[in-house]
């Protein structure tokens, strides 16, 4: 069941477009996370959504209903900011209340639910303290809370998580996960840093400048990114791109990197390639990794032996910068035993995860 | 040597001016003081000491109790009146109105003007032969009385409007600085909560400009010590004594009634009040940063 409906949805400040032609449709129970580097118009999409920016054209249905000229609070819908927006002025308590006392809800009602959200997020020993007596993670519970209380039938969060610590931020990442599997609410979280989206997606939607570029899940657009800017945007460290040109030679294809041919027979074309056709490969670092004599179930072994140029200790991993020609590609090697830098190893790539995009229109092939 | 002036070129540095202030700021508070316990006349005299004795035939000089009164009658009405105002407008302006620096800008320009100027102007206004009521007399209002200059009992609120039209500026320009300051996710957060605009001021922005509000009254309660320069010019204390201030009170002793002593004695009552309103003020701004 489509719960929220947004459909040829432009926004323009005077002549920047900030969202071009924007259609998505939201079924019931989806956590919908909106990835794109800053400025791509990801908060004003939310903001649409919200009904706190107007939009230029398009329509917004929220529950099979048009909310296009619906004010925020008639939306049905609760909003968490990057900058937690409490009410300084107000104990926790009351900002908690604040919302359901405007809509007229007796307190006898009220001072229950709150409770009772307030436990659920371990903010219930805070309730009489003021937003500037707790801490960044304390901060944003509350603000969490404030939206849980209203039951709305929407949540929308715009980076809440954006302003804590690396180690709070993961703990909150998983809250926010267990609390969206509890409730099954339906989610639009809008962030810039690809683990959250990854993590807690049951879709992604990839962004840039005003457009969408991808919508999937998060496995699918991780290894089969549409297009270029998909690729390079997802992944850390990112996705390898190698130049070449396409051969077809008998019923066999192949890519030429110039170092190498890489058997692309397995690959499943979007569209058909033609010979001599400028390419660019994409393969992750995860698959380029010391041959272990046996391929990758499903795939056939593909081994070069390249020499290691450079390494970075992550901790985990090292992250190896081959040669490969006169172009370089990085290996996610396991950290024992250290590669040794300048002699050649026997590297295996993993062709089963390639990506293939046209060099001119950077779309996936 | 090289060394001692490294170590110390920052206090070498101030050295001049806290000569300075020493001298001519707390020097002569001391001085205001010692004056103020003889019987001076026209020069200052310190061969008969008296003790408090000024200060007891201060509390019984009625005209005193006038402008005593009157500094907190004047005071009060213009606090309230400046606040209430003041902050009314710079909420008006914050609707992301249209021309807003034009708004801005005529309600700061009487900012740029000095007291006298302001005290001239609506002395010529409230003239019941020149100003406003000759103007409504001649749309035909034959029956229009505005007397606030002559008529002792109201004479205070005029003092209380031009000293309004004079402050209302800055207090707007702190308000407004004030509510610009305030996260405009809040307001968000309150829209999507459907808390109504005025609701939102009341309960959780007017709120938060508390540290404004003390600023503002902090900055208003000096300049209704201070005033002075408004009064000489828009009313010299008449009719009779009925718009006197402290100050002018104590400029009258010193420089007309040749009472030095006595003056002296107004002077530091007057700078009991100023330390009265600053040192909670001061108390309060130290405890916060602490
Ligand atoms: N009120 C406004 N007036 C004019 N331009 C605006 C306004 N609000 C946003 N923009 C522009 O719209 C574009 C998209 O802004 P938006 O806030 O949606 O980006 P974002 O994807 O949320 O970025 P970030 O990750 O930095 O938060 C930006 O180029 C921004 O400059
Ligand atoms: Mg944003």
């Amino acid at each position: 069941m489509i719960d929220i409906r947004i459909s040829d949805c432009n926004k323009s400040y005077g002549t920047l477009k900030v969202l071009k032609n924007i259609d998505l449709e939201i079924e019931r129970g989806e956590f919908i996370v909106l990835l794109g580097p800053s400025g791509c118009g990801k908060s004003t999409l939310l903001h649409i959504v919200a009904g706190l920016d107007r939009l230029t054209s398009g329509t917004i249905e929220i529950g099979g209903r048009d909310v296009t000229d619906v004010e925020p609070k008639d939306r049905d819908i609760a909003m968490v900011f990057q900058s937690y927006a409490l009410y300084p002025t107000m104990s926790v308590r009351r900002n908690m209340e604040f919302g359901l006392r405007m809509r007229g809800k007796p307190l006898s009602e009220i001072r229950p639910l709150v409770e009772e959200k307030a436990r659920m997020l371990h903010i219930d020993h805070l309730l009489d303290r003021r937003p500037s007596q707790l801490s960044g993670g304390q901060r944003q519970r509350v603000a969490i809370g404030r939206a849980l209380v209203r039951d709305p039938k929407v949540f929308l969060f715009d980076e809440p998580l954006s302003n804590l610590d690396a180690k709070l931020r993961a703990s909150m990442r998983t809250e926010i996960k267990k609390l969206h599997q509890s409730l099954g609410t339906t989610a639009i979280y809008v962030t810039h840093d690809q683990l959250e989206a990854m993590t807690l997606a049951t879709r992604m939607v990839v962004m840039k400048a005003g457009e969408i570029q991808q919508v999937g899940k998060p496995e699918e657009v991780y290894h089969r990114p549409v297009n270029l800017f998909v690729a390079d945007f997802l992944g850390n460290p990112g996705m390898n791109f190698m130049r070449g040109q396409i051969r077809l030679d008998g019923g066999r294809v192949s890519a030429d990197v110039g170092a190498a041919m890489l058997p692309l027979d397995g690959y499943a074309f979007a569209m058909p390639p033609s010979d001599g056709q400028a390419v660019v490969v994409g393969l992750r670092p995860e698959s380029v990794q010391p041959a272990t004599g046996q391929a990758p179930a499903g795939s056939e072994p593909f081994v070069l032996t390249l020499k290691p140029l450079l390494t970075e200790h992550t901790g985990s991993d090292n992250l190896v910068v081959l040669e490969m020609g006169d172009q370089e590609i990085v290996g996610k090697f396991p950290t024992d035993p250290p590669p040794k830098l300048g002699e050649p190893v026997t590297v295996g790539f993993d062709l089963s995860r390639l990506s293939v995009f046209d060099a001119a229109t950077e779309r996936r092939l | 040597m090289r060394r001692f002036f490294q170590r110390h070129v920052s206090q070498i540095a101030l050295s001049p001016s806290l000569a300075l202030i020493a001298i001519f700021l707390y020097g002569f508070i001391g001085y205001t003081v010692a004056v103020s316990t003889t019987t001076s006349k026209a020069f200052p005299r310190f061969d008969n000491f008296v003790g408090l004795e000024q200060y007891w035939r201060l509390f019984h000089t009625p005209r005193w109790h006038v402008a005593f009164t009157n500094m907190f009658l004047f005071g009060g009405l213009f606090l309230l009146v400046t606040i209430s105002l003041g902050l009314i407008i710079a909420i008006l302006i914050d609707q992301r109105i249209r021309a807003e620096s034009f708004f801005r800008s005529i309600v700061m320009y009487p900012m740029a003007m000095s007291f006298v100027v302001t005290g001239i102007i609506w002395q010529w206004l409230l003239n019941p032969t020149l100003g406003i009521e000759v103007m409504v007399h001649q749309l035909g209002f034959e029956s229009f009385r505005l007397d606030w200059l002559t008529n002792p009992n109201t004479v205070i609120w005029a003092l209380v409007i031009a000293a309004f039209w004079q402050g209302c500026g800055l207090v707007m320009a702190l308000f407004l600085a004030g509510l610009r300051g305030i996260d405009e996710d809040i307001w968000k957060a309150a829209a999507v909560d459907g808390i109504p605009a005025w609701r939102v001021y009341v309960f959780i922005v007017i709120p938060m400009l508390a540290p404004v509000f003390l600023t503002v009254v902090v900055l208003l309660s000096l300049s209704i010590v201070r005033a002075f320069d408004l009064v000489v010019a828009l009313t010299n204390g008449g009719p009779g004594v009925s718009s006197d201030l402290p100050s002018v009170f104590m400029f009258d002793m010193a420089f007309r009634r040749t009472n030095l002593g006595l003056s002296a004695a107004s002077a530091v009552v007057m700078l009991g009040t100023v330390l009265a309103i600053l040192i909670p003020y001061l108390y309060a701004e130290t405890r916060e940063r602490a």
